[in-house]
């Protein structure tokens, strides 16, 4: 097939997209995946939608692709560029067009017939007019009736069709803030597109852009809470390979304002427990009521709430999304204690702002003691790590993790060619 | 769906195209400029010659259009339902007072569906009265460009005063915090707006044109890491909103290059600290040497 800007099936796109923007260092040859001229079709792609952002490097290798952008200095997410390439046939963007103007008054109520008649009024005038019959045009009002554009009010036996009400526009601001903070942003940015061009007054620190390749999945996961109504996943594992998981309870969405990962927390049947999911190992989302056209029954509903309850009562005890630790353990217990002198009393406040569950403990000669019972302690490493320089004690109920802990912070040593390390290397 | 051609920017270019093609006879060359303005680099290609092909209906030949109306389109479900949704967000009221009145759909998700976890707990105080009334002004003063006389609070609990022309807001989702970035007479500033004790218009005279910005100051890190448990893929998504550069130096092991702003140099090095051993701070020399003075002042603590 020769060549198209525009794309059927967004997956693909999205694994190029996150190689050169997350990675960017693999050259042409090691895209072994796909073929060579997948990969020169989708770069090429990307070049036409990102233009500027996509960047080039010369290594030993070959030439390596990658997509640069600094999010502080973007007013608007160059990702989501991607979601507005679907492809369509030459007859779907002309019979929208016509249909439209058919319909351009809101209280004009048309039967199909009354439909066709006008559409080839307007399709006569070239030269070799395009014919559209009655199903195709039929399914396409079904389609945007659907979408919540065409309005179908049946009369007798007869169905009419009518625009729906136009509405009020949305302060430009509302959009411009909304659509990079917001989960699903990318509708705002459609909402933003039907704009004239504006002075846009935000900017976005610490903002993660990634996100937006996974927009259809967080909407299909937030419409099935919605429903509350379970679902199957295709999640792809760690060997890239893709497994379906069956009957899953969508109950929350997790984001990580500090890594730009979203999560979804769902109920898994096959394990009987509360677990989570990345969203970017999540190729497909199909939900029951879309599938089966089912309503949730009485006894559904009860169940769902008793598992968000469920979930309400372990949230204290997850740092992150983890809800299982290595140890085996239900519960781990972590705590640690930090010294600060008397000219730094931004360490106790940026302890109470940074903690997220467990308590802290003033103790004398400017310390503080933070401890917590969690599922995962593994999860707390990192914020740990942030206190190096005045960690004065810590323990974990987990002895491997805490050896661990203390092996990690010696191997620091060593790297940076302090005496008192052990193995010389980056881990 | 969300992938659909409705909010394609072929559609949206079309729909511009019909609404000048609607005024006048459009020429080659006006068809350029608005395909130039609104679509791809590549789409020249594709759309031109759809409709000088007569494959696309909607233009003929010599420029006009067979569409009567300006096209338009109303909302889509899911537009109204994300729209629905973010004004049940706190911070919608720094904006606007109204509400929206879709009856017909329900919101796409409720405050209560996503938690961000990791966000700090000092977040501004956006239903708080004072504080939506600053936002607006400030705001309103972007927009207009007019100075704002604003009294604030020093990191030292100290009032201050500043006189400045508001550029543009910034907001932080980890710290859940906007602060106003300005130019002044003497020299650029940058204020919290949850510390902002109050604000007004400032009516003497203001030299905008000669106003001083805060200059970017860029630096970089370099930092080596080893490709084990995931570690290249936690470590590029982490830092994946900087500027960065990464390059395989062999099988396993990789070089990262980051750029970020001198004034968030000690958040760097607190971010790098948090993956431990994982990685290397390789240069500069003077960001390395913020690293060793971290560890050997942890060995002092003899843990």
């Amino acid at each position: 097939m020769s060549y198209n800007e525009l794309v059927k099936n967004f997956n693909r796109i999205r694994d190029y997209m996150r190689e050169f923007y997350v990675y960017g260092f693999k050259s042409r040859d090691e895209y072994t995946k796909k073929s060579a001229r997948s990969y020169d079709d989708e770069r090429r792609r990307l070049e036409s939608w990102l233009g500027d952002y996509m960047q080039f490097r010369r290594t030993p290798d070959g030439k390596n692709v990658f997509i640069s952008i600094d999010s502080r200095q973007s007013r608007h997410n160059p990702l989501y560029k991607a979601w507005k390439t679907k492809s369509f046939t030459d007859g779907d963007i002309t019979l929208h067009f016509i249909l439209f103007d058919i319909l351009s008054d809101e209280d004009k109520s048309l039967s199909i017939n009354e439909i066709m008649e006008e559409l080839d009024d307007y399709l006569g005038q070239f030269e070799n007019p395009r014919y559209f019959d009655v199903s195709t045009v039929r399914k396409k009002l079904k389609e945007y009736t659907e979408a919540g554009i065409i309005i179908t009010e049946k009369k007798g036996k007869t169905a009419y069709y009518k625009r729906n009400k136009m509405s009020e526009p949305v302060n430009c601001d509302i959009l411009d803030f909304f659509s990079e903070v917001s989960p699903c942003g990318v509708v705002g940015s459609f909402l933003l597109d039907k704009i004239d061009s504006h002075e846009e007054n935000f900017l976005f620190k610490h903002h993660y852009i990634t996100s937006a390749m996974d927009s259809e999945v967080l909407c299909l996961l937030l419409m099935a809470m919605q429903e509350k109504c379970s679902i199957d996943l295709d999640i792809l594992t760690r060997k890239k390979e893709v497994f379906t998981e069956n009957d899953v309870v969508p109950l929350k969405i997790m984001i990580s304002a500090q890594s730009g990962r979203q999560y979804l927390m769902a109920y898994v049947p096959r394990f009987k427990r509360i677990t989570s999911y990345r969203l970017d190992n999540i190729v497909s989302v199909k939900t029951c009521s879309v599938n089966n056209e089912r309503k949730i029954t009485e006894s559904e509903n009860t169940d769902y709430d008793i598992l968000q309850e469920k979930l309400k009562g372990m949230l204290p005890h997850i740092w992150g999304v983890s809800t299982q630790g290595s140890s085996g353990e239900r519960m781990e217990h972590v705590e640690f204690t930090i010294r600060y002198a008397e000219y730094e009393q931004y360490i106790p406040r940026r302890m109470e702002r940074e903690k997220r569950c467990g308590t802290l403990e003033y103790l004398e000669g400017n310390k503080i003691r933070f401890s917590a019972d969690v599922y995962d302690a593994e999860e707390l490493v990192p914020w740990i790590r942030t206190f190096i320089c005045r960690i004065t004690d810590i323990s974990f109920s987990d002895k491997k993790l805490e050896e661990k802990f203390k092996n990690d912070i010696m191997k620091m040593y060593a790297l940076y060619g302090l005496e008192g390390g052990g193995e010389n290397g980056i881990q | 769906m969300v992938f659909s051609e409705l909010y394609s920017a072929y559609y949206n270019t079309v729909a511009k195209i019909i609404t000048e093609a609607i005024k006048h006879p459009l020429s080659d060359n006006e068809l350029q400029t608005i395909i130039e303005k609104h679509a791809f680099s590549e789409s020249m290609l594709n759309i031109i010659p759809a409709f000088k092909e007569e494959r696309w209906q909607l233009l003929k030949p010599d420029g006009k259009t067979t569409i009567k109306n300006v096209p338009t389109m109303p909302l889509t479900t899911l537009q109204k339902r994300w729209l629905k949704a973010i004004f049940m967000d706190k911070r919608i009221k720094l904006f606007t007072d109204k509400t929206l009145d879709f009856t017909d759909v329900e919101p796409l998700f409720k405050p209560e569906d996503i938690i961000v976890f990791d966000k700090y707990a000092d977040g501004d105080p956006f239903s708080d009265e004072v504080y939506i009334k600053n936002f607006r002004l400030t705001l309103d003063a972007i927009k207009k460009r007019y100075p704002l006389d604003i009294e604030t609070t020093s990191r030292n609990g100290e009032a201050v005063h500043i006189i400045l022309m508001p550029e543009y807001l910034e907001y932080s989702e980890k710290d859940d915090k906007f602060r106003l970035t300005g130019s002044g007479e003497k020299f650029g500033s940058t204020v919290n707006l949850s510390r902002i004790i109050s604000v007004k218009t400032y009516n003497e005279s203001f030299d905008a044109e000669h106003a001083k910005k805060t200059p970017l100051r860029e630096r970089t890190v370099i930092f080596e890491l080893v490709d084990k448990r995931n570690a290249l893929e936690r470590v590029l998504l982490h830092f994946a909103h900087f500027k960065k550069q990464a390059e395989k130096l062999d099988d396993e092991r990789y070089r990262i290059t980051v750029s970020y702003d001198k004034d968030d140099e000690m958040e760097i090095v607190i971010r790098i600290l948090s993956f431990g051993p994982m990685i290397r701070v390789t240069a500069p020399q003077h960001f390395i040497e913020l690293i060793k003075k971290r560890l050997i002042n942890q060995k002092s603590c003899e843990l």
